[in-house]
C-alpha cells in the first residue's frame, strides 16, 4: 500500500459552526480594519483623544486654565465623566452600532460578494456571526485604547489615576457591553429590514432619547435604558427639567441591566441568523 | 490575518495593558494595604459585644493626614489649645499617636445606651495612669488587666478640663442629665480605661471594659452575621460606621408622632473615603422594596431640591452634582462625592465672612 493510498481523502464534511464563523470573522476583521469606512471610525475615536490631549496641554502651559461649569472647577474625574457621557455613550457607541452593523451583511450585497460567502459549505448564519464578531473586536480594538488614553490624559488634571480606575473598568466594561448591543440589533435591523442605515438612525438618535425622557413603560424597548444604568458617572445635569427627570428616572439594577443586554444581544443576533438563512439575496446587475 | 493587522491587534491590545496595568500600579498604591487585611473588619472586632447596635471605625492617620484636613484647617481654623492640652497632661498626640479606633454602642443594662471606643496607637501608660490617679481614678485588677476607673462625674470634670485648657475643670460642668430614664443610669456608671493589649487601649464604661475583656476569647460582634455581613459588604473607606436603625430609635424615645413619621429603616451603614475630598456612601436597608422605593422618592426629591437651589451658585453645583440616588431591593443607597476643589470654595466663603469693620482703612506703606 502506497503512502498516497493512505491518504485517501474521506466524505468532507461540513464545517462546525463555530469554526465557520472564526474563519468568516479572521478574513472580516482585516477587511473591516482598513476599509474606507474605518477612517470615520478613526476620526470619531481619535476625536475624544484630541480634545483630552488640547485640554491637558493647555492646563500644563496655563494651570489657572482648568476647566469650569458654570463657573465651578471640574475635577479631572468628572471632566471624564462628562466625555464618556456626552461623547462614548451618547454619541460614539451608538453611531458605530448602526454604521457597522447594519453594513455586515448590506456591504456585501452592495459589493456583490455575497455570492461567495453564501456559495462556502459553511452555515449562512455563520458569515453573520463571523462578521459581528469582527465589527466587536474592531470596535473594541479601537474605543478601548482610546478611553483609556483620555482617561490617563484627563483624570490628572485635577484628580488621581488611582482613586477613579475602578470607575475606567467599569467604564471599558459597559462600553464593550454597549458596542456588542448595539452592534446585534443592528445587525438585525441589517439582516431583517430595508433601508436599514436610515431606520438605525432614526432609533438611535431620534426613539431612544425621546423616549428616556417619559415614563412609563416605552424606555424598556431602547438600549440605552439598560446601558445607562451601568455607567459609573453622574449623568451630566444641565436644566433643572433634566435635574427632575433624573430624580424620578427608574434606573434598573446591574444585574438586571446585564441580563437585559445579554437577552438583547443574543435574541437579536439569533434573529439576524436566521434572517440571513431565510432571506434571499437578489444581486442588482 | 494579515501581518498589518496583526500588528494593529497588538498595538491596541498593548495600549490597553499598558494603561491597565499603570492604572493597577496607581490604584493600589494609593489603597492602603491594611484595608486588604481588614476584609472582615479590624482586628479590635474581638472585643466587641455580640449584640451591639452601632460599630464604627476611623483610620485616624488617614483622616490627620489628608488633604482634605489640611484645607479644612485652612479654610476654618479652630483653636489648638484644647488638643495641645491634652497632649500635655496624657502625653496622646491625636495626630500622631493614635492609628485607628474602633467605636461601639450596645443597647444599656441600666435604661441608657452605653458605648466604648477602642483605640489603637502608641500611649505613654504611666502618664495616663498619673493623670487619671490625680483626678481620682482608682487602679484595679481585672482578670490580670489593670483597669482605671473613675466616677463619671469627675470623669466630665476632666474631660472639660482637657477640653477647655482648665486642669481642674470646675467653672465648665456639664448640666446634670435630669431625664428620668438616666437619672439612675448616669449614677450607676463609673468610667473607665484600660490598657487591654499592648498598644489598645479601651475607653468607656466600666461593665464595657470588662466586658470587653472577657469578650477575648468569648461570642463577640464577629459572630453576629448580620451585623459582619453589612461589614464586610462596605466598600474601602478609611471611615465607616454600621448599625440598627431601629435600635437607636427605640433609645432616642422619640415621641410616637415624630416616630411615626421616621420610615421603616433596619439597618443603615455609612463608608466615607477621606483624602483630597471626602466621597462616600449612605446605605439604608428598609423592611420592604415598597418602603425603599418611598424612601428613594424622599430622599431624591431632596437631592433635586438641592441641585436646583445649587443651580445659581457655583461652589454649590460641585458638590450637588455628585449626589446619587440608588434603590437594590430593599436597599437605598446615597452615595456623594465632595471634591477639594469645594473645600477651596468654602474657605473663600468663610473669609468673605470675616469682612473688615466699616471704617478701617486697610494698612498701607509705611509713611503714607
Amino acid at each position: 500500500m502506497t503512502p498516497s493510498t493512505e491518504l485517501r481523502a474521506g466524505p468532507r464534511t461540513q464545517p462546525s459552526f463555530v469554526s465557520s464563523a472564526l474563519r468568516i470573522f479572521d478574513l472580516s476583521l482585516g477587511q473591516m480594519l482598513w476599509s474606507r469606512r474605518s477612517v470615520f471610525l478613526a476620526l470619531l475615536v481619535g476625536g475624544p483623544v484630541l480634545l483630552a490631549s488640547s485640554l491637558r496641554g493647555i492646563v500644563m502651559l496655563d494651570p489657572d486654565a482648568v476647566p469650569r461649569v458654570n463657573g465651578a472647577l471640574v475635577g479631572g474625574s468628572a471632566l471624564f465623566g462628562m466625555m464618556i457621557w456626552l461623547l462614548y455613550i451618547r454619541f460614539i457607541i451608538p453611531v458605530l452600532g448602526v454604521f457597522y452593523g447594519t453594513a455586515l451583511i448590506a456591504d456585501e450585497v452592495e459589493d456583490k460578494t455575497v455570492t461567495y460567502l453564501f456559495t462556502r459549505p459553511i452555515p449562512r448564519s455563520a458569515v453573520l456571526v463571523g462578521k459581528y464578531l469582527a465589527y466587536l473586536a474592531c470596535t473594541t480594538l479601537l474605543v478601548l485604547p482610546s478611553v483609556v488614553l483620555v482617561y490617563f490624559a484627563v483624570v490628572p488634571i485635577s484628580g488621581g489615576v488611582g482613586e477613579s480606575f475602578p470607575s475606567l473598568l467599569k467604564d471599558l466594561g459597559m462600553l464593550a457591553v454597549g458596542l456588542a448591543a448595539y452592534g446585534a440589533l443592528f445587525a438585525w435591523v441589517g439582516a431583517r429590514l430595508k433601508r436599514p442605515l436610515v431606520i438605525g438612525l432614526v432609533f438611535a438618535f431620534g426613539w431612544e432619547p425621546g423616549v428616556l425622557l417619559f415614563p412609563g413603560y416605552l424606555k424598556h424597548l431602547t438600549v440605552a435604558y439598560y446601558l445607562q444604568a451601568l455607567v459609573p458617572h453622574a449623568m451630566p445635569d444641565d436644566s433643572a427639567v433634566s435635574i427632575l427627570l433624573q430624580v424620578f428616572h427608574d434606573v434598573p439594577d446591574v444585574a438586571q441591566s446585564l441580563a437585559w443586554l445579554a437577552a438583547i444581544t443574543l435574541v437579536t443576533l439569533w434573529a439576524a441568523g436566521r434572517a440571513v438563512e431565510r432571506r434571499e439575496y437578489v444581486l442588482e446587475q | 490575518m494579515t501581518t498589518r493587522t496583526r500588528y494593529f491587534v497588538i498595538a491596541s491590545l498593548l495600549v490597553l495593558g499598558v494603561g491597565m496595568g499603570s492604572g493597577l500600579v496607581a490604584y493600589y498604591s494609593s489603597y492602603p494595604m491594611s484595608a486588604l487585611a481588614r476584609r472582615g473588619g479590624p482586628d479590635e472586632l474581638k472585643y466587641v459585644p455580640h449584640d451591639v447596635s452601632v460599630l464604627a471605625y476611623a483610620d485616624i492617620q488617614d483622616v490627620m493626614h489628608s488633604q482634605l484636613r489640611q484645607k479644612l484647617h485652612d479654610a476654618m481654623p479652630v483653636s489648638e489649645n484644647g488638643q495641645r492640652e491634652f497632649r500635655d497632661e496624657t502625653g496622646i498626640n491625636i495626630e500622631t499617636d493614635i492609628e485607628h479606633i474602633v467605636a461601639f454602642a450596645q443597647p444599656g443594662h441600666t435604661g441608657g445606651p452605653g458605648g466604648m471606643v477602642l483605640e489603637r496607637g502608641t500611649f505613654d501608660v504611666p502618664r495616663i495612669e498619673s493623670l487619671m490617679t490625680q483626678h481620682g481614678a482608682a487602679v484595679e485588677t481585672y482578670k490580670g488587666i489593670r483597669v482605671i476607673s473613675v466616677d463619671s462625674r469627675h470623669a466630665m470634670a476632666m474631660h472639660n478640663g482637657m477640653m477647655n485648657g482648665m486642669p481642674n475643670g470646675t467653672n465648665r460642668m456639664m448640666p446634670p442629665d435630669t431625664r428620668p430614664d438616666r437619672a439612675a443610669a448616669a449614677g450607676d456608671e463609673t468610667f473607665s480605661v484600660s490598657f487591654i493589649e499592648p498598644r489598645l487601649v479601651a475607653v468607656g464604661s466600666t461593665s464595657l471594659v470588662h466586658e470587653a475583656i472577657d469578650q477575648k476569647n468569648g461570642a463577640n460582634v464577629t459572630s453576629n452575621d448580620e451585623m459582619m455581613k453589612l461589614v464586610r459588604s462596605l466598600d474601602s473607606g478609611n471611615a465607616w460606621a454600621v448599625g440598627r436603625f431601629d435600635a437607636i430609635q427605640k433609645e432616642a424615645h422619640l415621641p410616637a408622632g415624630v416616630a411615626s413619621q421616621i420610615p421603616p429603616i433596619t439597618w443603615f451603614s455609612i463608608t466615607s473615603h477621606v483624602n483630597g475630598g471626602i466621597r462616600g456612601t449612605v446605605r439604608a436597608e428598609t423592611r420592604d422594596p415598597q418602603a425603599a422605593n418611598n424612601l428613594r422618592d424622599v430622599v431624591g426629591g431632596f437631592v433635586a431640591l438641592a441641585k436646583m437651589q445649587a443651580g445659581s451658585n457655583a461652589e454649590l453645583q460641585t458638590l450637588t452634582r455628585a449626589l446619587e440616588v440608588n434603590v437594590a431591593g430593599n436597599t437605598v443607597e446615597l452615595s456623594f462625592a465632595v471634591p477639594a476643589e469645594a473645600f477651596d470654595a468654602l474657605g473663600a466663603l468663610g473669609g468673605m465672612n470675616h469682612k473688615k469693620p466699616a471704617g478701617q482703612k486697610p494698612a498701607g506703606p509705611a509713611g503714607q
